[in-house]
């Protein structure tokens, strides 16, 4: 995927510590940011991010809240975002990794693919390691298909129901 | 041969959704949208408003 954002589509919000990404084409309004901290993200103000209004920390648990790739944010030290633990959703890193440092990526071989089937299951296919219900499997050059309707009657497998109950999404 | 190395991990949590860690792409075929990722919420109950992701609908009752 080239990167394609432009200023238009990407508006950057620093403090001392951290930049805290925006791109409005990708909010859907969920309101996680402002029912969480006005102080910072309140959609009636011009700008609507004012970074001075309350902490680094508490500014990051917020972003980290944001269902989508709207809110994401880095620190402004690189070397601080080379380790970032995992419950930090919405690190670059993890929500927008074409904005990351492109210095030390290494090239991935193997990558699994996930594909999220229009009106349908999502469909994961090559090597990885599947979670459920307490059993552990590991699957190898080989596919599954979740159920994403929640009316599957082999959960958490798709089992076409999604068709019946007219699923879309 | 050496036995393949797992990619990533895909957990099907409890009555919530599907949480992808680990090296992959994900492709949205709807959109046609790629991208690579390294941790995604995945929303299995259906009633997500942010589709494909989780926005914690399924705790809403």
């Amino acid at each position: 995927m080239e990167n394609t954002s432009s200023s238009r589509d990407e508006r950057k919000y620093r403090n001392e510590e951290i930049t805290v990404y925006w791109k409005p084409s990708a909010c859907v309004h969920a309101s996680y940011c402002y029912r969480e901290l006005i102080e910072v993200f309140d959609p009636g103000r011009r700008p609507w991010v004012d970074m001075k209004g309350s902490t680094t920390e508490k500014i990051i648990e917020t972003v980290n809240l944001c269902p989508t790739e709207a809110l994401s944010w880095k620190w402004n030290d690189e070397e601080k975002n080379k380790v970032i633990s995992k419950d930090q959703y919405n690190h670059i890193n993890f929500r927008r990794p074409e904005l990351m440092d492109k210095s030390d990526n290494g090239i991935i071989e193997n990558p699994v693919s996930v594909k999220v089937m229009s009106d349908g299951p999502i469909v994961i296919k090559g090597d990885f390691t599947l979670l459920y219900d307490g059993n552990k499997k590991e699957i190898r050059e080989s596919l599954i298909s979740i159920c994403r309707c929640g009316a599957s009657g082999h959960l958490p497998f798709c089992d076409g129901q999604h068709r019946k109950i007219g699923f879309t999404g | 041969m050496e036995e393949k190395k797992s990619q990533a991990v895909i957990e099907v949590t409890e009555s919530g959704p599907l949480r992808i860690t680990g090296t992959f792409i994900l492709k949205d075929m709807k959109t046609g949208n790629e991208t690579r990722l390294s941790e995604i919420w995945l929303c299995r109950c259906g009633k997500s408003a942010n589709k494909p992701y989780c926005d914690m609908s399924h705790k809403v009752r």
